[in-house]
C-alpha cells in the first residue's frame, strides 16, 4: 500500500488515508462498544479549531495501519521520540520490534533488520524524506551521517521484510523512512539545549514561518560527544561532533499542484582507534585516527492530485565527502529522478507505476589497507516499477501485487515482483501474508576493492617464506547480486479499545550470499619490500534459510499509562555451498541476536510530568563473543507551559558498561556502552 | 544481580504507584479519530439551522442517526448525552441498510458509515430534499451530493461542505463552519464513482 510508503504519494495517498479512516472506523468499532464503564472525555466544550488541532493519536494511527499494510509495518512517532529520550536517529531506531541495533563505538553502529547485522550490513534501505541515504560504495549506511532536527520528524516508518517492488534493490530485508513535517507544520520558533555525561552538549534551533502560499523552516544543529571507554576501562578515542543546517520550503497554491524544496549540509568530525597492516615490522599499528564527513543534499518535489489520480516528480543531488585519514577517502555525488503516478481503476483498484534514473559519480583515494578500482567511475541505474492494488470480497480481501524492473552497471537487470494479500476476518482482525522476491545488487568495493585486512609476519610458523604475507579480500567484477525469497505472514488484532497486538514471521530463503574465496597466492614486488598476497575474492557461495517472528503489543492500561512491549525471535541457518573454500568461521548466524525483548511503560503524571521507563534485553551475538545483556532506560519530562519543556533522561541505567558489537572489515576498537545521564530544554516561540 | 532486581523493583513500584493516581484523573489525553469525530458532529449541530419545519416541537430532540457499522461504539451517545443547543437535546440512532429506510429519513444529521460504500448514491438520493445533515467518509461523498465528508490529514481530522447539498436539503451553515472546511463543488451526477 502505497500510504505506507514512498514520501511522495499524493492523491493516492490521500484517498488511501480516508478509506483507511473508515476501515478504523470499522476497527474500532467493536471496540468502544466495551468501553462503555469508562468515562469519555467531554469534546464538545472544544471548539471546532481545538478539534482541528488534535491529533488522532497513536492507538487509533496504529489501527488504521492495522487495516492498511500486508506488510510488517511499526511506525515510531514524533511523540515515541521525544519521549524515549533518543537524541539520534539509531538511539530512536531501538523502539522497533525486532531491528537490531547495536552500537560499535559512539560514532558507529551495526544496524539491521532479520539478520546479517554488521557495520557494513547491506541489506538495509533507509530514505530520508525521499532521499536514499545508502551508501554505493558498500549498499549500507553510514548512521553518523544520518541526522536531522528531531523535533521536526513527523514520523519513522520501518517495514521489517522486503520492500523492493517499491522500493528497489537493497530492500531486501528491511525499508526505513524517515519522514519530516511539512513546513505547515512548523510554523514557530524552536530552542533546543542540552548536555549529559556522554552527549556533553548539544543545541538546536528552528524557525518556521510562511509568505503567502508558501510555508518554510529552517534549522540548524550541532552536537559533542565525549569519548566512551574501551572494554578495558581506559578512556577511548572516539568522540565526535557535527554540524548541520538546512531548510524546507513547501508552496501549497489552491488546486491540484504543490512544490516542496528542501535541503541540508553538514560537516562532522569524529575520533576511532585503528589498526591496520603494514608490510614492515611490526606488521601492524594501531593508533588513533581521526576522520570528518561533509556533504549537502537538494531535493524538490512537484505533486499533482486530482480526485482519484496523482502524480509526482521528485529530483535531488546529494554530495558526501567521507574523509577516515590513513585508511580511505571517498567522494560521491549523486543525482536521481522519480517519476510515478497512481489512479484508480474502477471502484476497487488503485494502479501505481514509476520510472527512476540515478547517476552515482565515485572518486576515491585509497591508502596500503584499503584501495578501490576505479578510482573514478560514474553509474546509471534505470529503474520502472508496476504495481496493482485490488479489493475483493467488498474490502474485506485486499490482493496488491507488482514488481520492480531494474537495470545497473553491474549485472544488468534485476526484477523482483511480489504478491501480497490482507484479509480483514473481522472488524477488529486481520491477517496477512507476502512472497516476495529482492536482490542486493553489487556495491562498488565487491567490484574493485582491495582490502589488506592483515599481514602475517615472515619466517612464522603460519608463514615460513622470507616475505611478509599479506591477507588481502578482492572484489570481482564476477560478483552476482544476493537473492531473496521471502514468505511472510502476519495477524493484527485489536483486542479491546485499549489493547491491541501484531505478530510477524518469515521465512526467508536466501542464495548468492557473499563469501570470500581463496584464490592462489602470488608474489608482489611493489610497494616494497616484496610481499605474498594471500588473496580472498568476494563470491557468491553461501545461502540458507532464516525465519523468526516479531510480536508487539500495545496497552492503554489507563487513559494516562501506556504499556509497550516486544518480543522477537530470529533463527538463521545460512551456510557455505558445498563447493566454497571460504575458511573463515565468521558466517553471519551468530551476529544477529536470537531474542531480543523490550517493556516500555510511558505515564503522564499530574501537573505535566511524564514519565517513560524501557527494560530491553538483547540476546548474546556467539560468534562475536559478545554477551546478552540487558538496559534500563528512564525519561522524565515536564512541561509547566506548553512552550517549555524541560527533560532528564538515563540511559543503561542497570549496568555500568557493555559491549554491544565487534566491527567487521575495518580494524576500529569497539568502545562500551556506558551508563549516561542527559538534561535538555526545549522552548517554542 | 540483586541490586539490579533491586532497581528494577523500584522502578515498577513506582510505576505502579503513580500509574493509579494518573488513572484517576481521566482528562485529555485519549483522543482516539471517533472522539474527535464526535466532537465536530456536535458541532455541526451547532452551527447548522434545520428549516423549523423540520422539528415537530420547539423542543423536539436533533436525531442523529448512524447507518451501517457503528464506528463510534458508544462514543457518540455519551458526548451528546445531556447536552442541549437551545432548547433541543440529542438522540442518537442506529439503521441498518436496506431495512431503516424510512426510519432514517426522520434524523436531522446521518452519519453515513464507511460500510455502506457501495450504496452511496442510492443513499444521498433517497434523502435527496430532505432536511438531513449527510455526514460521510468515503472518498467523494461530498461531491456525489452528500453534505460534510471527514477527511484525515497528517493524522488531524478536517472536513469538506458541499455547499449546493446543503442548499438542497435546506441547511443553512453558518460561515464559521464554512471557514474551516475544504468547499467541495458537486459534480454530475453522471461522473465516474470516485474509489
Amino acid at each position: 500500500m502505497r500510504s505506507i510508503g514512498k514520501h511522495s504519494g499524493g492523491a493516492a495517498r490521500s484517498a488511501g488515508r480516508t478509506m483507511l479512516a473508515s476501515f478504523a472506523a470499522v476497527l474500532l468499532a467493536a471496540n468502544l462498544g466495551a468501553q462503555s464503564h469508562q468515562s469519555v472525555p467531554d469534546v464538545t466544550t472544544l471548539s471546532m479549531e481545538d478539534l482541528m488541532n488534535m491529533q488522532v493519536t497513536s492507538v487509533s494511527k496504529r489501527t488504521q495501519k492495522v487495516a492498511d499494510a500486508a506488510a510488517a509495518v511499526f511506525v515510531i512517532t514524533q511523540e515515541d521520540i521525544r519521549r524515549s529520550g533518543a537524541t539520534s536517529i539509531p538511539e530512536a531506531l531501538r523502539l522497533v520490534p525486532g531491528l537490531e541495533v547495536a552500537r560499535i563505538d559512539e560514532n558507529k553502529w551495526a544496524i539491521a533488520s532479520r539478520g546479517f547485522n554488521g557495520r557494513f550490513d547491506n541489506k538495509l534501505l533507509v530514505l530520508i524524506d525521499g532521499r536514499s541515504v545508502y551508501t554505493p560504495l558498500f549498499s549500507g549506511v553510514y548512521w553518523n551521517v544520518q541526522d536531522v532536527m528531531l523535533e521536526d520528524i513527523d514520523r519513522i516508518e520501518v517495514i521489517r521484510g522486503p520492500g523492493a517492488t517499491l522500493w528497489g534493490a537493497n530492500a531486501v530485508n528491511g525499508v526505513i523512512n524517515i519522514i519530516s513535517k511539512k513546513a505547515k507544520d512548523t510554523q514557530s520558533g524552536v530552542v533546543t539545549a542540552g548536555a549529559g555525561s556522554e552527549e556533553r552538549g548539544s543545541g538546536g534551533v528552528r524557525y518556521g514561518s510562511k509568505i503567502g502560499d508558501t510555508s518554510y523552516r529552517a534549522y540548524g544543529k550541532y552536537f559533542n560527544w565525549g569519548p566512551s571507554l574501551y572494554p578495558t576501562g581506559m578512556t577511548a578515542h572516539d568522540g565526535w561532533d557535527a554540524m548541520r543546517g538546512g531548510f524546507r520550503a513547501d508552496w501549497t497554491p489552491a488546486g491540484a499542484n504543490s512544490l516542496t524544496l528542501q535541503g541540508d549540509i553538514y560537516h562532522s568530525k569524529y575520533g576511532e582507534t585503528l589498526t591496520v597492516p603494514s608490510l614492515n615490522a611490526p606488521y601492524s599499528s594501531t593508533f588513533p585516527n581521526n576522520g570528518n564527513y561533509s556533504g549537502g543534499n537538494i531535493l524538490g518535489r512537484w505533486n499533482h492530485s486530482s480526485e482519484g489520480s496523482s502524480m509526482s516528480l521528485q529530483m535531488y543531488y546529494d554530495n558526501t565527502t567521507i574523509a577516515d585519514n590513513s585508511l580511505f577517502v571517498d567522494h560521491q555525488n549523486i543525482f536521481d529522478m522519480d517519476f510515478q503516478h497512481g489512479f484508480h481503476v474502477g471502484d476497487s483498484q488503485q494502479f501505481v507505476w514509476g520510472l527512476g534514473y540515478r547517476s552515482i559519480r565515485d572518486r576515491n583515494d585509497s591508502s596500503f589497507s584499503v584501495s578501490l578500482q576505479p578510482n573514478q567511475v560514474t553509474l546509471n541505474h534505470f529503474s520502472a516499477f508496476v504495481q496493482d492494488e485490488i479489493s475483493l470480497v467488498n474490502n474485506r480481501l485486499r490482493l496488491t501485487f507488482g514488481s520492480k524492473f531494474e537495470h545497473n552497471d553491474f549485472t544488468g537487470f534485476e526484477v523482483q515482483p511480489n504478491a501480497r494479500l490482507l484479509w480483514t476476518l473481522t472488524p477488529n482482525q486481520s491477517v496477512w501474508t507476502a512472497v516476495s522476491r529482492a536482490v542486493r545488487t553489487p556495491a562498488l568495493t565487491e567490484e574493485g576493492l582491495r582490502l589488506n585486512s592483515a599481514v602475517i609476519p615472515p619466517a612464522t610458523p603460519t608463514n615460513p617464506t622470507p616475505f611478509p604475507a599479506v591477507v588481502t579480500v578482492f572484489g570481482s567484477h564476477q560478483f552476482q547480486s544476493e537473492d531473496l525469497l521471502a514468505y511472510e505472514l502476519g495477524y493484527r488484532v485489536q483486542v479491546t479499545s485499549s489493547l491491541s497486538a501484531d505478530i510477524a514471521t518469515f521465512y526467508n530463503r536466501y542464495s548468492n550470499l557473499r563469501t570470500a574465496e581463496p584464490g592462489a597466492p602470488f608474489i608482489e614486488g611493489s610497494p616494497a619490500p616484496t610481499d605474498i598476497v594471500i588473496p580472498f575474492v568476494a563470491s557468491n557461495k553461501m545461502s540458507g534459510g532464516t525465519y523468526g517472528a516479531e510480536l508487539f503489543a500495545d496497552w492503554r492500561v489507563a487513559p494516562k499509562w501506556r504499556l509497550v512491549g516486544s518480543y522477537s525471535y530470529l533463527q538463521m541457518n545460512i551456510q557455505k555451498n558445498s563447493d566454497s573454500l571460504d575458511p573463515t568461521p565468521d558466517n553471519p548466524n551468530g551476529s544477529s541476536p536470537r531474542h531480543q525483548w523490550y517493556l516500555r511503560s510511558s505515564i503522564d503524571l499530574p501537573k505535566h510530568f511524564e514519565h517513560d521507563t524501557t527494560l530491553r534485553f538483547v540476546d548474546h551475538l556467539p560468534s562475536l563473543s559478545i554477551p546478552s545483556y540487558y538496559s534500563l532506560d528512564a525519561h522524565l519530562g515536564w512541561r509547566p507551559v506548553p512552550r517549555v519543556e524541560f527533560s532528564i533522561g538515563g540511559q543503561n541505567l542497570l549496568d555500568n558498561q557493555h559491549l554491544e558489537f565487534i566491527p567487521d572489515f575495518i580494524n576500529t576498537a569497539p568502545t562500551v556502552v556506558k551508563r549516561t545521564v542527559y538534561g535538555s530544554m526545549t522552548f517554542k516561540f | 544481580m540483586l541490586r539490579r532486581l533491586g532497581i528494577l523493583i523500584a522502578i515498577l513500584g513506582m510505576t505502579l504507584n503513580v500509574a493509579s493516581t494518573a488513572d484517576a484523573q481521566a482528562g485529555d489525553a485519549d483522543s482516539s479519530e471517533y472522539l474527535i469525530k464526535a466532537g465536530f458532529i456536535y458541532n455541526f449541530a451547532k452551527f447548522v439551522e434545520w428549516p423549523s419545519a423540520a422539528f415537530s416541537q420547539a423542543d423536539s430532540p436533533i436525531v442523529i442517526g448512524v447507518l451501517g457499522t457503528d464506528p463510534f461504539g458508544n462514543v457518540l451517545d455519551r458526548i451528546v448525552e445531556d447536552k442541549k443547543i437551545g432548547p433541543r437535546g440529542f438522540v442518537v440512532r442506529r439503521y441498518k441498510w436496506g431495512k431503516d429506510l424510512k426510519d432514517f429519513k426522520d434524523c436531522k444529521i446521518l452519519f453515513v458509515s464507511a460500510s455502506e460504500k457501495a450504496h452511496i448514491d442510492e443513499i444521498l438520493q433517497g434523502v435527496k430534499g430532505l432536511p438531513i445533515l449527510t455526514v460521510g467518509e468515503t472518498p467523494g461523498f461530498a461531491e456525489r451530493g452528500g453534505v460534510i465528508r471527514f477527511t484525515l490529514e497528517d493524522n488531524r481530522v478536517r472536513f469538506e461542505v458541499n455547499v449546493d447539498a446543503a442548499h438542497q436539503a435546506d441547511l443553512n451553515i453558518s460561515s464559521r463552519l464554512l471557514t474551516l472546511a475544504k468547499i467541495i463543488p458537486q459534480t454530475a451526477a453522471t461522473g465516474r464513482n470516485p474509489g
